[in-house]
């Protein structure tokens, strides 16, 4: 008989389940709770655009100033005649 | 990968034999993406300066140990990331005051159902992302995060490196990165949950 998944084991599951790595048969029993509970059903989409929003972070383009550019090619020329 | 105003191989022989030009340019052309990645782990320019300024010297130093024909970035980068690493580990106990994870992550009952009601955000998250109140909500969500958890997502969500490439930087064993790494995301998730419920998302977008 299969056991029971909760909504507390469906959520520390969802990193194994997006990843793909979660045995057959636990995937299989996960799929079913998904498929019966609303509430988890959000928290999996949420968690996912969550995952997804934090991965665009690395798009951010960050500009330096120019005195701070000079600044780290004196220290730099400074540090490497010090070696 | 060309430099703007220098071949790699002209840079890498020039920092080799520390000539001024060289240097001058590896600070013109990887300074910037530099301070983007460094910025990942701190958000205070000051100490996002402090490390770069010893990543930069790091990188000549080490630049005999460059043997890879292929594009220098993600060598120096590798370096940006661990001197990152290892400045925060050690400034850490006195420079943040770390929150308590489990009063920010999902709540359950004792019988394991969710203790509030989770509801679906309804809207595209490529339709969030154009937000800049979203993208500074999550950079803060991240920031705030303690040290052993913000590495491991950052690595892993920004960086995309493997659980087991994770596990070697930090010094953890893989099963605790993946914990790590799932407690940091619903971390962030119940910081935008919080965000979003009671908002009219017409108003937002």
């Amino acid at each position: 008989m299969k056991a029971f998944i909760s909504c507390k084991q469906c959520t520390d599951l969802l990193m194994d389940y997006l990843e793909g790595t979660l045995d057959t048969g636990i995937k299989q029993r996960l799929d079913e709770h998904l498929s019966a509970c609303p509430p988890c059903l959000n928290f999996l989409r949420t968690y996912k655009t969550s995952s997804e929003l934090t991965r665009r972070l690395r798009d951010q383009q960050v500009q330096i100033p120019r005195a701070m550019e000079n600044r780290l090619k004196s220290f730099l020329r400074e540090q490497v005649k010090k070696s | 990968m060309k430099t703007k105003g220098m071949e790699q191989p002209q840079l890498v022989e020039g920092l080799r034999k520390l000539e001024d030009e060289a240097i001058d340019e590896l600070v013109h052309q990887y300074s910037r993406p530099l301070f983007g990645v460094i910025l990942n782990y701190t958000k205070n320019p000051q100490d996002a300066e402090e490390i770069l300024q010893d990543t930069l010297v790091k990188i000549v130093r080490k630049i005999e140990t460059f043997r890879d024909q292929g594009d220098i970035w993600p060598w120096i980068k590798r370096i940006a990331i661990n001197n990152s690493i290892i400045w925060l580990r050690k400034n850490r106990a006195t420079r943040e005051h770390e929150l308590r994870m489990d009063d920010h992550l999902p709540q359950f009952s004792a019988d394991g159902q969710h203790s509030h009601p989770v509801f679906d955000w309804g809207v595209d998250p490529e339709q969030l992302l154009l937000n800049k109140e979203v993208g500074g909500l999550i950079y803060d969500a991240v920031q705030v995060l303690p040290f052993e958890y913000r590495a491991p997502l950052v690595l892993r969500e920004i960086e995309g490196y493997s659980i087991r490439e994770i596990s070697a930087l930090l010094g953890i064993k893989e099963a605790a990165t993946k914990t790590r790494i799932h407690r940091a995301r619903l971390f962030v998730r119940e910081r935008l949950a919080k965000h979003f419920s009671g908002r009219h998302f017409g108003g937002l977008l």
